[in-house]
């Protein structure tokens, strides 16, 4: 890739550590526009940390972070999240249209309330990842894969340029993971960039067309064709891997 | 003529003393709420147990027993106690429940001595200072429901206009900070609220039992509704319930202290509430197992046949 090309993230030497323990050693990662990145590697291998490091959520021990050439405080109106399903207490007292809602939080600004203008753009997300039938729900009664649709439809509501999910097909069953990958192609069909971190080694080669692997440093990243080799993945996770292309 | 008098001075009382305990119930059953949703009904323990010693020091300090310095004075006790359990967790490897367990102690102890301390020196103007540990809403006066009147609304107030703000954060904290909110901000706000709705209740309930009127409240209020602002409403409104009636059935016989009273006709709502709510409550759930039992019976029933 050409320095002259934008890169929709840029990370530069990250490092990120917990109580002297590194967790990100070093890390390099340019992401061009347009792409449908997977971020995979081993248990414990930083990949969460990388998603939550770019959104500013854990402080490098050194490095840089650039979206679109610029730090990400001042580009977070086109950056969407969608943070591990498990990360929130769902029996918290509210429902569907209310959580999708609040991914126009942001764009709202302080104390405004949501209103008429927010419920479109919500009930438009929620059409769009089949879950209309559901806007009154208590988020509790949703089965995993509905949970999931939530979550993707209330970072879609951000209508961002950048779009970084963690593990958005954690425990979802084979119609949600199906609908799921149907969106994030659109995304990307939209000229979106969707950064995914991705567990499933078998469906990197049909559902993205980039892939970093990472396991505390960078192993690898690039096209899928070019990267996703068996040496590179053999390098990720230390040879246990038994799978072959 | 006089008797007459005394009648309606006694009527007067007691309806200061019910407008206090009724605001002050409003204020930590709806701010309880964020408490239990966060999992930190224990910290308000910690917060009002913490408080104590500050009642003590503000007085000596003063020699006033004005509502508005002792508050103070707890207020500050109670958040210098929260900083230290979250100090500790940061810097030392002891985890949370001990750091709270430790600071909860040491300030109370240390609350009791100076207590003790000041009642020893026989100080006319100290009678009264024991009923902040198991409260005593008889010695409410009409100054003391003013500061909790506008302190309690300044702090209902504060949560309503970051109503969202301190939504999103309960909810998910990650998203919030990826949004931009200033989440830790936001969580010295809200534990600050919390301080603000313990000190107001430690003369009425006092600090032993001040954060059973945290947490009962919102406990109830979740079994009734799905909705944040529905159970914020239905806390509120519980506590001013529990705390009215603990405080006339504590005040028609002498030497029942407030605070246990209170707490425990909180109780009595909770435990209506586990029992009885649609949908989350006990007798519901065992309803809709045993038509589930049914449906499932008749269900293979016709299959077999």
């Amino acid at each position: 890739m050409q320095a002259s090309k934008p890169k929709a993230i840029e990370v530069t030497d990250l490092t990120v550590a917990y109580q002297d323990k590194p967790v990100l050693w070093d890390i390099d990662l340019d992401v061009p526009p347009g792409v449908l990145l997977s971020i995979v590697g081993p248990n414990g291998a930083g990949k969460t940390t990388l998603i939550k490091a770019i959104l500013g959520l854990v402080r490098p021990a050194a490095g840089n972070v650039l979206i679109y050439d610029k730090p990400y405080e001042a580009q977070r109106r086109i950056v969407g999240y969608v943070p591990q399903r498990g990360s929130v207490d769902w029996d918290f007292p509210t429902n569907v249209l209310d959580v999708v809602m609040m991914g126009r939080y942001g764009a709202l600004g302080w104390v405004r309330r949501p209103g008429k203008n927010e419920r479109e753009l919500a009930m438009q997300a929620l059409e769009k990842v089949g879950m209309e039938a559901y806007i009154t729900r208590q988020i509790s009664q949703l089965s995993g894969g509905q949970q999931q649709r939530v979550f993707l439809a209330r970072a879609l509501v951000q209508d961002a340029t950048i779009y970084l999910m963690d593990e958005p097909f954690q425990g979802v069953d084979a119609t949600t993971e199906r609908a799921i990958v149907t969106l994030l192609q659109e995304l990307r069909a939209n000229g979106k960039t969707v950064v995914v971190v991705h567990h499933d080694l078998q469906t990197v080669t049909d559902y993205f067309d980039w892939v970093m692997l990472l396991n505390i440093r960078r192993i690898a990243s690039g096209p899928v064709e070019e990267t996703f080799t068996s040496d590179n993945l053999r390098e990720t996770y230390g040879g246990r891997v038994a799978f072959m292309k | 003529m006089e008797n007459l008098s005394i009648l309606i001075h006694l009527d007067y009382t007691l309806m200061v003393v019910a407008i206090g305990a009724a605001l002050l119930g409003t204020v930590s059953g709806a701010l309880g709420t964020y408490a239990v949703l966060r999992r930190q009904s224990l910290l308000g323990d910690a917060i009002s147990h913490a408080a104590l010693p500050g009642i003590a020091i503000a007085f000596l300090l003063t020699g006033s027993k004005a509502p508005l310095i002792l508050v103070l004075g707890a207020a500050i006790a109670g958040w210098l106690g929260t900083l230290l359990i979250l100090s500790i967790v940061r810097l030392t490897r002891i985890k949370y429940d001990s750091a709270l367990g430790l600071v909860l102690s040491t300030f109370f102890g240390f609350g009791l001595v100076l207590h003790t301390l000041i009642q020893r020196t026989g100080n006319a103007n100290q009678a009264g200072l024991d009923t902040f540990l198991f409260g005593q809403a008889a010695t409410i006066l009409e100054r003391d429901v003013l500061t909790i009147a506008i302190l309690g609304g300044v702090a209902l107030m504060i949560m309503l206009v970051f109503w969202k703000e301190l939504k999103l954060l309960v909810f998910d904290e990650g998203f919030a900070a990826s949004i931009g909110l200033p989440t830790r901000t936001l969580d010295i706000l809200l534990t600050s609220l919390l301080v603000m709705a313990i000190v107001l209740g430690l003369q009425a309930v006092g600090a032993v039992l001040m954060s059973a009127m945290l947490v009962a409240p919102a406990v109830a209020a979740r079994q009734w509704t799905n909705r944040l602002r529905l159970m914020v409403f239905l806390a509120g409104c519980f506590g001013a319930l529990a705390g009215v009636s603990g405080t006339i059935i504590s005040s028609t016989a002498s030497r029942i202290p407030t605070g246990p009273t209170i707490v425990l006709c909180a109780t009595v709502v909770v435990g209506i509430s586990i029992t009885f709510a649609p949908n989350r409550g006990l007798v519901w759930d065992r309803i809709r197992h045993q038509r589930n039992r049914r449906d499932l019976k008749t269900a293979t029933g016709r299959l077999l046949k």
